[in-house]
């Protein structure tokens, strides 16, 4: 362009041209020109009136609330991104540590290691090869680890590892715990948030971690003995906590 | 460490220091506003969802770096609006959903009759059906209050653009919204592209 803008005849003008001089489109100049003249026209100056009018009822949009699902699906990938690489930890480490957080006694620990024994003498007959399993999200520190021990009345004490985990234990797929899951009356689109082999006053569960709206999570113990599509009995304990 | 008395920045060093409630409560904090620019901008809710979600990983996974200066939710903010325009230009072949001359073009109420909430419902509803390049420009500078510098760094593009597209998506809105006389806004509002010539000889410069 050779720098001699010309200045738009009018009026009348354009709605998009008065909506450039508006937004500080146009060439200082062109503006400085044009600006008078505009403000002199009632039908322009509507539509100066117009865009702010516009503008405001932009400025005033709400904010939009996520979706609960949208909540969750990140919470979950927010805790599988906290969930430390599979650390090697000695078993006795791993008790200690659990005791410590639970605030244990010695009873309890022999409880833990007995579950843990059952659980070891159970698995064998019932797992299949690992190798054919499928790639299911487990962690190895799971594996190792003996399930938590928890007692019916402190299960918010276990929010901070179960989220840690996808370990679905003896349930082995998403798909038996969403009929466990549906057994209970229990609707739960994806994954858990976490999911954990526990055991529920020294009786073999699994702890699920569920999204329950705006910061709550629900935990849901389920009997993999027992629970199924049609049985509502498997589900042992299912109650809504809101950490901290 | 989480209590709610806690600053962003508070949680961000809590964060930092391997505290593992730290970075949701940052996110339950801010993810209504966030979502809101993600949907606003890309439209979809999926890729919204999507968007987000690439975004909070990322953030957590800097967090480390965040340097004090600057407003966490600016920082936020520049993670979540960079991850939604990868998403953009990703699907920049797809052609955009023209506004559409009928349905909203016409206010089904007065607009002193609308409550609040019927009001924010048909901007909402307009913002969605500006095209993608107008949509982003307009959600970063009128909806989010950002300069126009600003916006130009994000979306990176030129100062002028950014000024020509918020100015070619508001006269949209104007006529959408019934600011716009309809004798004005027929007389004067194309449907699209209008003064294409004129646009790029201003936004050249």
């Amino acid at each position: 362009m050779t720098g001699m803008e010309r200045v738009p005849m009018g009026p009348p003008w354009s709605v998009d041209l008065i909506a450039d001089l508006h937004a500080g489109v146009l060439p200082p100049e062109v503006a400085a020109q044009l600006r008078p003249r505009v403000e002199a026209d009632p039908e322009a100056r509507e539509i100066l009136q117009a865009l702010d009018a516009t503008l405001e009822d932009l400025h005033a949009l709400p904010p939009i609330p996520m979706p609960d699902h949208v909540a969750a699906r990140i919470d979950a990938a927010l805790a599988a991104e906290a969930r430390p690489a599979a650390p090697v930890v000695s078993l006795d480490e791993a008790r200690k540590r659990r005791n410590r957080r639970l605030g244990l006694g010695g009873g309890v620990l022999v409880a833990a290691a007995a579950a843990f024994g059952i659980v070891l003498a159970v698995s064998p007959g019932t797992q299949q090869p690992s190798n054919d399993a499928k790639p299911a999200p487990t962690t190895s520190s799971a594996n190792t680890a003996p399930p938590l021990a928890l007692k019916r009345d402190e299960l918010g004490s276990a929010v901070g590892d179960v989220l840690k985990a996808q370990n679905f234990g003896p349930l082995e797929t998403p798909d038996r715990l969403a009929g466990c899951l549906r057994g209970g009356g229990i609707t739960s689109s994806g994954n858990p948030l976490g999911i954990s082999p526990i055991t529920l006053d020294g009786k073999d569960a699994v702890m699920a971690i569920l999204p329950a709206g705006l910061g709550q999570y629900r935990l849901v113990v389920l009997d993999p003995e027992t629970c199924g599509p049609d049985k509502p009995e498997g589900v042992l304990a299912d109650t809504t906590i809101k950490p901290r | 460490m989480t209590a709610a008395a806690s600053s962003d920045a508070d949680l961000i060093s809590a964060h930092a220091a391997g505290d593992p409630y730290a970075f949701s409560e940052l996110v339950k904090r801010h993810r209504d506003r966030m979502w809101a620019v993600a949907l606003r901008t890309l439209r979809d809710p999926e890729e919204a969802a999507d968007a987000l979600q690439e975004a909070f990983i990322s953030a957590f996974r800097a967090a480390s770096s965040f340097r004090a200066e600057s407003q966490v939710t600016t920082w936020l903010h520049r993670i979540v609006v960079n991850a939604c325009l990868d998403r953009m230009r990703r699907r920049q072949t797809r052609p955009t959903v023209p506004l559409p001359e009928a349905g909203p073009g016409e206010p089904a109420a007065p607009r002193d009759a609308m409550s609040d909430r019927e009001t924010s419902l048909m901007v909402q509803e307009a913002l969605m059906a500006l095209p993608e390049e107008q949509r982003a420009p307009i959600v970063l500078v009128d909806v989010e209050g950002y300069s126009v510098a600003e916006t130009a760094q994000l979306l990176g593009i030129a100062e002028g653009t950014v000024k020509s597209r918020c100015a070619r998506g508001r006269a949209k809105l104007a006529k959408v919204l019934g600011h716009l006389r309809n004798r004005i806004a027929d007389a004067n509002v194309p449907a699209d592209g209008v003064n294409v010539q004129e646009q790029r000889q201003w936004e050249g410069r």
